[in-house]
């Protein structure tokens, strides 16, 4: 065996990953003006890869690792969109602008819609909003502008920062109608205990009964922004109280809130 | 990936959803126990929420398997202590890989590093997922140094045409 055919071999270690600090280097630098060794890299390096699928869990459990627990998923997504807004405040313009003033659940609706809205209802709107906020980090400019554009392209935030919306203050935050669309936006709810939600209620006009509608549940900061999936026109008062997890067909608790719309 | 980038939760979700098992089979492989390959998973995926312009491109799968091995490596290492030398961290960026298989199938690949000798099987194996030297896994096995590299070239060759055989490329 020659010289090179030992530097092919070494070759091979390397990009499985097992050669030691300075072997590995020598390798690396010798990769960048070597065209058969680079080549024989290339042709070897999706074998490693292979041998790091061949560990994929799967519930098969031939593996031998079975899946992740699906608690991983939450908790990692609760930590990512968690993390959204603070991305956004680090953005170098927002410092030189004095913030708008708007209620903390409008902000933070700015920010993160995805972690607030629970209806199906509002998910076209976070699509729109997240390519707003990239198109406006892009562009490089300040917040004011981040806001407005975000707000333009959202109805919910245009909905709940209107100057013709009607705003019911209730404890803890308000009920917004704009037009035919309702909202409950909270700006400090305590966190329910496990295996509570909150629950939001409706008093159909003419009817004598609550009628049940969405659960939800506020982030760490007690926000919340709920759309109410019923025409605004039709509903006479909104409730909230805390129900068990899944909802109840019933208040099975005293509310937090009752608003009547005038 | 690019919507990643763009910080939306939503593209990142997908990403999670697909890669997750990848990541944490790994993780677990590694480390043995579920507990902390959660962790490891966890850590990796916030590291790529983070930070995604660490991935420049080329194979994703490929990409977070390195990064998910390396910080699997990470935490044996901080808890053994040990003198065993161990192997360098892969570089996160590898501009000198190309994306070859457009698919890659876990069971595929079981079935083919199954197929491999144990002689060149076990040393692969070592080196990947015990994140030990060529030395090391030559002084373990009581075989020569030159004779741990040749195997461990045959077996790679193998079954990347193993693979070339079956998957589209
Ligand atoms: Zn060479």
């Amino acid at each position: 065996m020659n010289g090179h055919d030992a530097m092919l071999e070494d070759v091979a270690v390397y990009a499985l990953g097992a050669l030691p600090r300075e072997q590995a280097r020598a390798v690396r630098e010798h990769l960048a003006s070597c065209a058969e060794c680079a080549a024989e890299y290339r042709r070897l390096k999706p074998a490693v890869d292979a041998v790091a699928y061949s560990a994929e869990a799967c519930p098969d459990a031939a593996s031998g690792a079975v899946v992740p627990n699906p608690r991983l998923k939450t908790r990692i997504m609760d930590e990512v969109r968690r993390s959204v807004p603070t991305r956004l405040s680090n953005v170098g313009e927002m410092r030189a602008v004095r913030p708008i003033v708007w209620p903390a659940y409008a902000v933070a609706a700015a920010c993160l819609a995805v972690a607030l809205i629970t209806t199906a209802f509002n998910i076209s709107l976070n699509e729109e909003l997240h390519q707003t906020e990239a198109q406006v980090a892009q562009l490089g400019t300040h917040a004011k502008m981040l806001t407005r554009q975000v707000a333009a392209q959202n109805t919910e935030l245009v909905d709940l920062t209107s100057s013709d919306s009607q705003h019911y203050a209730v404890e803890d935050g308000e009920v917004v109608r704009h037009g035919n669309r309702l909202y409950i936006a909270m700006d400090s709810m305590g966190t329910p205990p496990r295996g509570k939600v909150y629950q939001a209620w409706i008093m159909r006009k003419g009817a004598a009964k609550m009628t049940p509608s969405v659960t939800f549940m506020p982030d760490r900061k007690g926000i919340a922004v709920i759309h109410v999936p019923t025409q605004a026109s039709q509903v006479a008062e909104v409730a909230v109280s805390m129900e068990p997890e899944g909802g109840s067909k019933q208040p099975t608790s005293k509310p937090t809130f009752i608003v009547k719309l005038t | 990936m690019s919507r990643v980038r763009t910080r939306d939760a939503a593209a990142f979700e997908s990403l999670y959803d697909a890669y997750h098992r990848l990541v944490y089979g790994i993780a677990f492989r590694i480390v043995g126990e579920a507990a902390v390959a959660e962790d490891v998973t966890q850590t990796v995926f916030l590291k790529l929420w983070s930070a995604p312009e660490r991935f420049d491109g080329g194979n994703f799968g490929g990409w977070i398997a390195r990064v998910a091995r390396n910080q699997a490596l990470d935490i044996v290492r901080r808890k053994s202590h040990s003198e065993t030398e161990l192997s360098e961290a892969m570089p996160d960026s590898d501009l000198l890989e190309e994306r070859v298989f457009s698919e890659i199938d876990a069971a595929q690949v079981r079935r083919a590093i199954a197929q491999l000798p144990a002689e060149q099987r076990e040393p692969i194996e070592l080196g990947f997922f015990g994140g030990i030297t060529h030395a090391e896994i030559a002084r373990r096995t009581g075989t020569p140094l030159g004779t741990i590299k040749t195997r461990i070239r045959t077996g790679l060759g193998k079954l990347r045409s193993a693979l070339e055989g079956t998957v589209a490329v």
